[in-house]
């Protein structure tokens, strides 16, 4: 089992910065989409342990949470939780008719996950210059799944959020790459460093 | 080739253009398209051709033209997306075909015009067959859950058999004992009549020796004087009629109770019969009255008799349980008040009590077996679920408020006619607590 080495300062810093533009075009491409304003935190870079991850997940409360992998030039897991307050109100901007029935609402989770997982992967893809494809999200049940068995020990995340300003509705998006994925990112990073 | 590929796929392959209207359907979507749209598709809006979920594709299809990502639907959430029927018309048990979609972006090489590939995957089979395994699963809990109330119900029964095994054997006790100690309560009662006879006759001759005192010389005088004195004879002749009346009031209580005791627990005969309830009342306060004698014991009936028709044995025990609850929440003083009242169909015995009363959260699972508020070791907390299912037995309804600190309310109400049916399985029992 290899240990993921720590991104040095210089390749840190590259990153906020690609993540900081991919970010934001993800929100606009929201934004665009159901036509209202969209707020976004500064990607947040950490490297976490698995329980580390899992109380990542559990930091909001009443959440609904979806987990969608990616293939092509990296490997790793997108898991996204949204806010179950305010879901209603995004329902209505993306043309939902009330009420909303269970499948609703999954299909509302699955279609914002995908958008938002979506965009923001691609805008990193692109900035790093590798390509990537997103498989179909799946709705998660991280209580139900066991953290403490998983065949990894550190993990670098990348995390974001965004929130609706016209509704009390929030979603943080957390990327997670595997150990070969990191090797070939900080590659591509100290590239583009020169 | 690849056209010929692409068209043969068992997947459905549509493309649309940014106007959302048909560039390309392959085969999968042309055979399952009506005959008179097989011609002219080309061109025309896909929200057109297919116009039940028109609204959820446009949708789909601009997210996908705007952000140039693809789209995923799942059958789960949309199951029918595009009105296709199932790939089995004769033999499938599902008549419309259930669909996963995914929508991706893509570029016309020739013309880099921006377009979108709808793939549509036919999961009829796997839906079925999950949606299969739901039920049964459903099916199962749902199976699981009664077996468990069922379980739960033969452990009360059980509890409340053990139970009633233990009051029949206490009964049959209390009537050999009772039966045992009518013997030495007749022969103490003749002694005690004679006794009585006895001493008014020693009295009598005590009070004959001092009417003629005056007339003993002077020697005898003061020695009987002293004798009298010596033993307290004032006091003894006041006290000793007292003390025999005493003595013979008590032992008829003795033989109320005992006699009581028998009526009360010798019930030999199963199965329902008249009962005359007055009677029983009054048994049962003698009874409690002796075990509990702080409260004050009172009785209310507008007849002398009143008869209904059940099985003694249960309706007793019922009334004795609930008896003894109202006596044990009186802690120092306080009444019990039986009322029974006549109404045209049933009888309702009415037991009013001032005692501790019930919290309310307690209220609602004072029925419940093994439930009890008495210390451990106290109580098995199943004399009101005993009673419960004996009144339950009688088609009755039994019903409880109560305040706490005030007092507690129980009624009582029994049909005057026995149950059409002896099994009352069916219905659900009829207890309120308010």
């Amino acid at each position: 089992m290899s240990i993921v080495l720590p991104l040095d300062e210089d390749q840190r810093d590259a990153l906020q910065e690609l993540l900081n533009i991919s970010m934001g075009q993800a929100a606009n491409s929201l934004a665009q989409l159901i036509e209202t304003k969209i707020d976004i935190s500064i990607p947040k870079i950490s490297t976490v342990t698995p329980d580390e991850l899992y109380g990542l997940l559990f930091e909001t409360k009443d959440a609904f949470y979806t987990r969608q992998s990616f293939l092509g030039d990296i490997h790793g897991e997108v898991m996204s939780v949204l806010s179950q307050s305010g879901l209603a109100e995004v329902a209505k901007l993306m043309d939902y008719e009330e009420p909303l029935t269970k499948e609703d609402i999954q299909e509302i989770i699955l279609e914002l996950c995908n958008i938002l997982a979506g965009a923001c992967l691609a805008g990193l893809s692109d900035q790093l210059e590798l390509t990537t494809n997103l498989n179909m999200p799946t709705l998660f049940q991280p209580e139900k799944s066991n953290f403490s068995d998983l065949q990894w020990q550190h993990t670098l995340v990348m995390e974001v959020q965004f929130i609706i300003a016209i509704s009390s509705f929030s979603m943080r998006v957390v990327f997670c790459l595997d150990d070969e994925s990191l090797i070939r990112m900080k590659d591509t990073l100290d590239e583009l460093l020169g | 080739m690849f056209e010929q590929l692409v068209s043969k796929l068992p997947v459905g392959i549509g493309i649309v253009d940014e106007a959302f209207n048909v560039v390309y359907l392959n085969d999968f979507f042309l055979d399952r398209l009506p005959h008179e749209l097989r011609k002219d598709y080309k061109e025309q809006p896909v929200t057109e051709l297919f116009k039940g979920q028109g609204k959820f594709l446009k949708r789909r299809l601009k997210s996908v033209f705007v952000l140039q990502h693809p789209s995923f639907s799942y059958w789960e959430q949309r199951p029918h997306i595009f009105p296709f029927k199932s790939s089995r018309p004769i033999t499938g048990e599902e008549t419309q075909m259930y669909q996963n979609m995914e929508i991706i972006p893509i570029k016309d090489n020739t013309s880099d015009k921006k377009l979108a590939c709808i793939f549509l995957q036919d999961v009829t089979a796997q839906a079925s067959y999950f949606r299969a395994q739901q039920k049964l699963s459903q099916a199962l809990k749902k199976e699981h859950a009664e077996q468990r109330k069922l379980i739960r119900k033969l452990d009360t029964a059980q509890s409340q058999l053990i139970q009633a095994e233990k009051m029949a054997s206490t009964g049959q006790l209390a009537a050999g004992i009772a039966h045992e100690i009518n013997n030495p309560i007749g022969f103490v009662t003749a002694n005690l009549d004679t006794l009585s006879q006895y001493a008014s006759h020693l009295l009598a001759i005590c009070d004959g020796v001092e009417s003629q005192i005056t007339h003993f010389t002077e020697e005898m005088r003061e020695q009987v004087q002293s004798l009298y004195e010596s033993n307290h004879y004032a006091m003894l002749k006041d006290d000793i009629t007292e003390l025999i009346d005493e003595s013979s009031e008590g032992l008829s209580r003795v033989r109320d109770i005992v006699e009581n005791l028998k009526n009360f627990s010798l019930e030999t005969a199963d199965g329902y019969q008249n009962i005359e309830v007055c009677s029983v009342a009054k048994q049962l306060i003698t009874l409690i009255s002796a075990q509990y004698a702080k409260p004050e014991y009172k009785f209310e009936c507008a007849k002398e008799k009143l008869e209904v028709i059940g099985d003694p044995g249960t309706l007793k025990q019922a009334l004795m349980n609930v008896m003894v609850n109202a006596a044990q929440a009186i802690e120092d003083k306080g009444f019990i008040k039986l009322s029974i009242i006549e109404n045209d169909n049933d009888i309702a015995f009415k037991i009013l009590d001032s005692g501790c009363g019930i919290a309310e959260q307690n209220l609602k699972r004072i029925f419940e077996p093994f439930f009890t508020t008495k210390p451990e070791g106290q109580g098995q907390g199943l004399g009101l679920s005993v009673a419960y299912t004996a009144i339950e037995k009688h088609q009755g309804k039994v019903s409880i408020s109560s305040k706490e600190g005030k007092g507690t309310v129980v009624q009582i109400t029994i049909p005057k006619s026995p149950p059409q049916s002896s099994s009352t399985d069916n219905s659900e029992p009829a207890a309120e607590a308010f």
